[in-house]
């Protein structure tokens, strides 16, 4: 599943406690120092600040494609789109049918239509994607300012479970869950979401660290705030932005780990999500007769996913969000 | 402790987890007698089958509690007797299947690896010399764009495009074809978790270069004359390659849970097939003892990793 490869690169950044762009600005903000003398010259770099400040296009456009697909996946049961279960034979003709103004996206080789069963499977693609992560969030996020804000025993005994969490093979632990329990929707979320909570939880908890020591923590303490108080209205509020630029990051994550357990067929067992729409295009006979069946849910995950991830990167270095290096 | 014992303590602490979790869930949750026997399990009218229901249960200590059947399964595992399939006719030890399967994989994922490696250092070496550049920037879109492309994918479009497009790449793979034949069909899937891997480690190395590049010591080299070419290759990438070593090896495990799923897409009976077959089936010492062996190989990878580390930076071992 690729969303290792998320991990292994977070993994790596958290040690150099930089990333993606940060990389390039370190480079850049060196480089006028260093432009006589590097060896290799040829540095130049826009500035920190105009770099770091805009959220740019691209971003917009990202947020823009997001909102379209979560649209349609909400509307879809009134959206003036085809039945995604009917076949809908041509007279004369024999499924599959290519892309056409009839079918947007093709048909598969029971004539049903791609356009509207890849917008049903974005219901349940991105309720899994986004409920796995409302659920890492909601453990890992607080399990993390707890640590973060309390820290001594309480940072020990939650470090320790995050570390035991990380440790454990995310592989294994969806195999074993999913392969065992009815694959329900709620199931398939809820492994994902587990899975999600140590990453999560370590960064809520390096945010929490770094504000917990601020002047507005103390002057709330100082005026007598108990706790929660602080944490709810004092920290959450500074957690919760970083937090979201990371959730972006996750939900894309949790999608690709979603068409990962379908290609193990161990994805929900009733209704077509993008991965399990993918898997039944996948045959050689399909792909041959009629690749649209597979290339148009690849489509829609693939920009839906990297929408996600390109703007949860930019939204990452706009609020500048450090891994827990703490 | 020393730092080791400490290491392999945690380590086999995991494996006995690992191993106790999917033991207990596997027999509270699922009814070993069940797969053992098949539907004649819940048949007790018949004498005839209670005899084979009391045979099985002897046979393989169902009515001990669990900890005790749990310790005797690993007992047994841990001098490689796996058990045996119980969805296969004649119910052949899962070793068997294991020998057979294993291999395929390893191949696929050293395969992997290697094409990774040879594409992503002269990726980096080529990126950084020419670092911030246009061409570079757009190699970094390039890696952003295969990174954020799941490995299902990516296999599904190659599959496309060079199996059934053209047909540079066969489309089966045949068990029986001589080893080279065989690496040949090997060759798609490998690229498929190749393209990928090599982006992620032509970041890491691409910015580790452009950090070694600014170094005094190039300076030096470069002011004595050494050509750009000799600086990246003999200067610069040596000191260069350690985190990217590193992830090299942390990589692997996750190229392992690609390569279960390549491996469906590309039908190439390996330990992925393996075990989505023994879960459809409900294979329990199938899926036990993949699960085992997948949960091993990160083990033995993470403690291949923290040996690197203590390798390059000795303060490790003390911390």
């Amino acid at each position: 599943m690729s969303d290792y490869g998320r991990e292994v690169t977070d993994a790596y950044e958290s040690t150099h406690s930089s990333d993606f762009v940060h990389v390039d600005s370190a480079a850049e903000s060196l480089a006028p120092q260093l432009a006589g003398a590097s060896a290799f010259g040829g540095q130049g770099g826009e500035d920190l600040d105009t770099v770091k400040r805009k959220l740019g296009f691209g971003f917009w456009l990202a947020i823009g494609w997001i909102v379209t697909v979560v649209l349609a996946a909400i509307l879809a049961p009134w959206l003036p789109i085809k039945d995604p279960d009917a076949n809908l034979i041509q007279p004369g003709e024999r499924p599959p049918y290519a892309p056409s103004s009839e079918f947007w996206f093709g048909s598969d080789l029971d004539a049903r239509d791609m356009f509207s069963r890849t917008i049903w499977g974005a219901r349940i693609s991105l309720t899994i994607g986004f409920s796995a992560i409302a659920f890492g969030m909601l453990v890992g996020g607080s399990l993390g300012m707890v640590a973060g804000y309390f820290r001594s025993k309480w940072d020990t005994a939650i470090s320790f479970f995050f570390v035991v969490l990380l440790s454990f093979p995310a592989l294994v632990l969806a195999i074993l869950i999913t392969a065992l329990l009815d694959r329900t929707l709620f199931t398939i979320s809820f492994v994902i979401g587990v899975l999600s909570i140590a990453p999560v939880g370590r960064v809520s908890r390096a945010t929490t660290i770094s504000f917990a020591d601020r002047e507005f923590v103390l002057a709330a303490k100082s005026l007598g705030a108990r706790h929660p108080r602080i944490i709810i209205r004092e920290l959450l509020p500074n957690v919760v932005i970083p937090m979201a630029a990371l959730a972006l990051l996750g939900v894309a994550v949790a999608i690709v780990a979603e068409g990962g357990l379908a290609f193990l067929g161990l994805s929900v067992e009733k209704g077509a999500t993008w991965g399990k729409l993918i898997l039944f295009g996948s045959g050689s006979r399909d792909l041959e007769k009629a690749p649209w069946i597979s290339m148009a849910p690849i489509m829609v995950l693939f920009f839906t996913v990297l929408a996600l991830n390109f703007a949860g990167d930019r939204l990452r270095d706009y609020f500048d969000v450090k891994e827990a290096s703490l | 402790m020393s730092y080791w014992t400490k290491k392999l303590a945690a380590a086999l602490l995991l494996l006995l987890t690992v191993s106790m979790l999917t033991f207990g869930a596997m027999n509270v949750l699922g009814d070993p007698l069940f797969n053992i026997l098949g539907p004649i399990a819940g048949d007790v009218e018949n004498p005839a089958s209670v005899e084979k229901i009391e045979a099985a249960k002897a046979e393989y200590n169902l009515d001990d509690p669990l900890p005790v059947r749990w310790a005797l399964w690993l007992g047994a595992f841990v001098t490689g007797d796996f058990g045996v399939q119980f969805s296969e006719d004649g119910q052949p030890p899962v070793s068997d299947l294991i020998a057979e399967r294993l291999p395929r994989t390893l191949q696929l994922l050293v395969m992997a690896q290697v094409i990774a490696a040879f594409l992503a250092i002269p990726w980096a070496l080529w990126s950084a010399s020419h670092a911030n550049s246009k061409i570079d920037r757009g190699s970094t879109v390039m890696s952003f764009l295969l990174i954020a492309l799941p490995s299902f994918a990516l296999a599904v479009m190659l599959k496309w495009a060079f199996s059934i497009q053209t047909s540079i790449f066969p489309l089966a793979f045949v068990a029986n074809d001589p080893f080279w034949t065989r690496t040949y069909q090997l060759l798609l899937p490998a690229i498929t978790l190749a393209l990928p891997a090599a982006a992620i480690y032509q970041r890491l190395l691409r910015t580790d270069l452009i950090t070694t590049l600014q170094e005094d010591f190039i300076l030096t080299a470069r002011s004595k004359g050494v050509s750009r070419r000799a600086i990246l290759f003999k200067h610069a990438l040596r000191p260069s390659l350690f985190s990217f070593v590193t992830i090299f090896a942390i990589n692997t495990g996750a190229l392992l849970g690609g390569a279960l799923i390549v491996e469906q897409i590309f039908l190439i009976p390996g330990l992925g097939r393996a075990i989505v077959e023994a879960i459809l089936r409900e294979d329990f010492p199938v899926v036990l003892a993949i699960v085992m062996l997948i949960a091993s190989a990160f083990v033995i990878l993470n403690l291949v990793v923290d040996i690197i580390y203590s390798l390059i930076d000795p303060r490790v071992r003390s911390s």
